[in-house]
């Protein structure tokens, strides 16, 4: 047959063009992505942790997030520089002395001119008569109407939008006007078909006249403690003078089969701080102004009657929240990683066994041992990134594909916030497992000896 | 002709345990560049060893070992595997392919550790290879699709590929019926002709017959170490 070796294109020079950096790179990771092949099923068992755990982290974090910042929300519609005082029923009225019919306790109209005092560290302070009140009109009425004495800037407390007319004025609250403003909900009841502004409500057998009506409003989450849920969306809002001047203090709650009496100045007021809440110099003065206050009302107030809030309070609270909820799930992460990383370690153990006479061939053609070990180590990282992409793209379907589905079926929202730097963070750490965990594997073929590895089989 | 490869005073020893045993005695060899030679003994006669610290994947205990110019003998694992990449071609037994890589890539596999960018140059190289030892319709077979003999080819294409010094062969046709191994060998003396020096390992003496020059061992010594007088007859056939 004659074999013509002259005619073969000449060797190129060893190491002349030193194929270093992106062609090799690629060239090394689509030979590993090749040797993988051979054991599709495997491989894909052995990274199956680390497509759970980083799937896990990327959905974890989003829903996380998502709930942070619907509580964050939730506190900013109550004003995150506020402080809100309200009066509440002493639970011990015994110190009352006498077994009085009328139950007086609460905030002072003397407290009013107390807080004044703080002068413009206060930008508002905005105080509530709020009682439970039938609200007429015609024959129509609304049972669970709330009456809300309050000054203008309540709008600028409570962040309220008007769906048309006006909100109070200071003029209706000089020449105590009855004029009123109706939430959403009970307009729509006692004015289904026609337009409320300008017709006249009864309260309490006073009439008013409507001259704004709300938009509709998001209830405020409780916290519990002080603070309830609240539903503005049947509040009736009227000049804080008039409602002194034509309810009186001392409201009647009929109960089944008894009446009963409390007298009350003010029920809530709501107290805007001069900060701002994303510095921590304007949390502090928030923090301090709301400790000053409740000192001050300590002081006058004999009976605990009265309760402070500083919705800040919470928002610290669910940041505080929010960072042990992610310290748990870098945890969680950690260990799903940790024994993905084992799976993929006992994997490449395997594989370095099950190749030992091609690490034997590789070498004998002249691979050194960093050859060696940057093989199995590309092998190991080819898989544990593969693993994480995968991770990252079952988290994104769950972020994205979960909420409809849990709207579906309980019924109720399911906030997710994508979070781009667990996207980044898990995919780091996913190479990084593959590293940390190929090393051995890798070092324990390098350190092979040829001869040995050459007769194995 | 000068000497390609020259041991002095090998020896090699083998630590089994509390036992020593001693592989090699106190070889002394010198090979000419363009020759052929076959290494022949019984087992345990120290015929593969030699053949390992050779192939520079081991080293000796003691003596020298110079190819070219080069004292392989005391060089550290990543010289050595210098030197195999550059100077040195195999040809196993085993044929020794990858099973994951078709033909041209398993023939590529050499200049993968050479440093060298693959590029077009290379590839055409590889196919050329191919085509010489008649596989050029297969060149993106696997080694599973292709029979013993082929595969030898395949090996003896990847052995050529870096333009070795020294092509070193371990029992090339010992998994090859006779006919194949006639080809095979066949092969091997053509190389020889076109000036590659060949070593190689066997215990056939028809197989020793197609080499110019037939060294026996012994006990990790050196027996006898002659001319081929019949290489003419063998390559007549």
């Amino acid at each position: 047959m004659g074999l013509n070796i002259f005619d073969i294109p000449p060797a190129p020079t060893p190491g002349a063009a030193g194929g270093l950096g992106l062609t090799k790179l690629r060239r090394s990771v689509g030979l590993a992505v090749r040797s993988l092949w051979l054991h599709k099923l495997r491989a894909a068992l052995s990274v199956l942790g680390i497509v759970i755990g980083t799937s896990a982290v990327i959905a974890l974090m989003a829903f996380g997030r998502g709930s942070m910042q619907d509580a964050l929300n939730d506190i900013k519609r109550q004003g995150a520089t506020n402080v809100i005082v309200r009066s509440v029923k002493p639970t011990d009225d015994s110190s009352t002395g006498s077994r009085s019919f009328v139950l007086t306790y609460g905030l002072k109209f003397a407290d009013l001119d107390r807080f004044a005092t703080f002068g413009d560290s206060l930008v508002r302070v905005v105080p509530m008569r709020v009682f439970m009140s039938e609200v007429r009109y015609l024959e129509r009425m609304d049972p669970k109407g709330r009456l809300v004495g309050t000054i203008p800037e309540y709008t600028e407390v409570n962040k309220l939008a008007l769906a048309r007319g006006r909100f109070l004025t200071h003029e209706d609250e000089r020449a105590m006007a009855n004029n009123c403003v109706l939430g959403s909900a009970i307009a729509d009841k006692l004015f289904p078909f026609e337009d409320p502004i300008g017709r006249t409500v009864m309260i309490r057998d006073n009439r008013f006249l409507v001259v704004g009506v709300c938009a509709d409003r998001m209830p405020t989450g409780g916290s519990g403690g002080s603070q309830a849920a609240e539903d503005f969306n049947h509040d009736v809002y009227i000049p804080f003078n008039t409602c002194r001047a034509r309810m009186g203090e001392v409201v009647y709650i009929r109960a089944a089969g008894s009446r009963s009496a409390e007298k009350v100045q003010i029920n809530q007021v709501t107290m805007t701080v001069d900060a701002d809440f994303e510095t921590s110099e304007g949390r502090q003065k928030v923090r301090a102004l709301g400790d000053a206050i409740r000192d001050m009302l300590k002081q006058d107030h004999i009976k605990d009657d009265w309760a402070l809030t500083v919705p800040l309070d919470r928002l610290e609270e669910a940041e505080r929240a929010q960072n042990r909820f992610t310290s748990l799930l870098v945890l969680i992460a950690s260990i799903s990683l940790l024994v993905g990383g084992i799976g993929i370690m006992n994997i490449m153990l395997a594989t370095v066994t099950e190749r030992t006479r091609e690490i034997g061939i590789r070498r004998a053609l002249g691979a050194k041992q960093k050859d060696i070990i940057s093989q199995f180590l590309v092998e190991a990282v080819v898989q544990t990134t593969v693993g994480g992409l995968t991770g990252v793209v079952i988290g994104l379907a769950i972020v994205f594909g979960a909420p409809p589905l849990w709207r579906l079926v309980a019924g109720s929202n399911l906030p997710a916030q994508l979070s781009y730097w667990s996207i980044v963070l898990s995919v780091g750490v996913s190479i990084l497992v593959g590293v940390m965990f190929g090393l051995y594997p890798a070092w324990r073929a390098a350190r092979l000896d040829p001869i040995e590895a050459l007769r194995h089989d | 002709m000068p000497a390609i490869v020259q041991v002095i005073d090998l020896v090699k020893h083998y630590y089994m345990g509390d036992v020593t045993v001693q592989a090699l005695s106190g070889v002394n060899l010198a090979f000419d560049e363009g020759d052929f030679v076959a290494l022949m003994g019984p087992s345990g006669s120290g015929k593969s060893t030699l053949m390992n610290v050779l192939g520079c994947l081991d080293r000796p205990t003691s003596g020298q070992y110079v190819l070219r110019d080069q004292n392989v003998a005391d060089m550290t694992d990543d010289e050595l595997s210098e030197v195999r990449s550059t100077y040195l071609g195999f040809i196993f037994q085993a044929y020794n392919l990858l099973p994951q890589y078709t033909v041209v890539e398993n023939i590529e596999i050499p200049l993968l550790y050479q440093g060298v960018r693959l590029d077009e140059d290379t590839h055409a190289r590889c196919v050329a290879l191919s085509e010489m030892v008649g596989l050029g319709d297969r060149l993106d077979h696997r080694p599973v699709q292709l029979s013993g003999g082929q595969q030898q080819r395949v090996a003896i294409a990847r052995a050529l590929v870096n333009d070795p010094q020294l092509i070193l062969a371990d029992e090339p046709t010992g998994n090859l019926d006779s006919r194949t191994s006639d080809e095979i060998m066949h092969m091997l003396a053509d190389l020889n002709r076109a000036g590659k020096t060949i070593i190689m390992v066997t215990h056939e003496n028809d197989i020793a017959a197609w080499a110019r020059r037939v060294v026996r061992m012994r006990d990790g010594m050196i027996e006898s170490d002659e001319r081929n007088d019949t290489v003419s007859f063998a390559e007549m056939r």
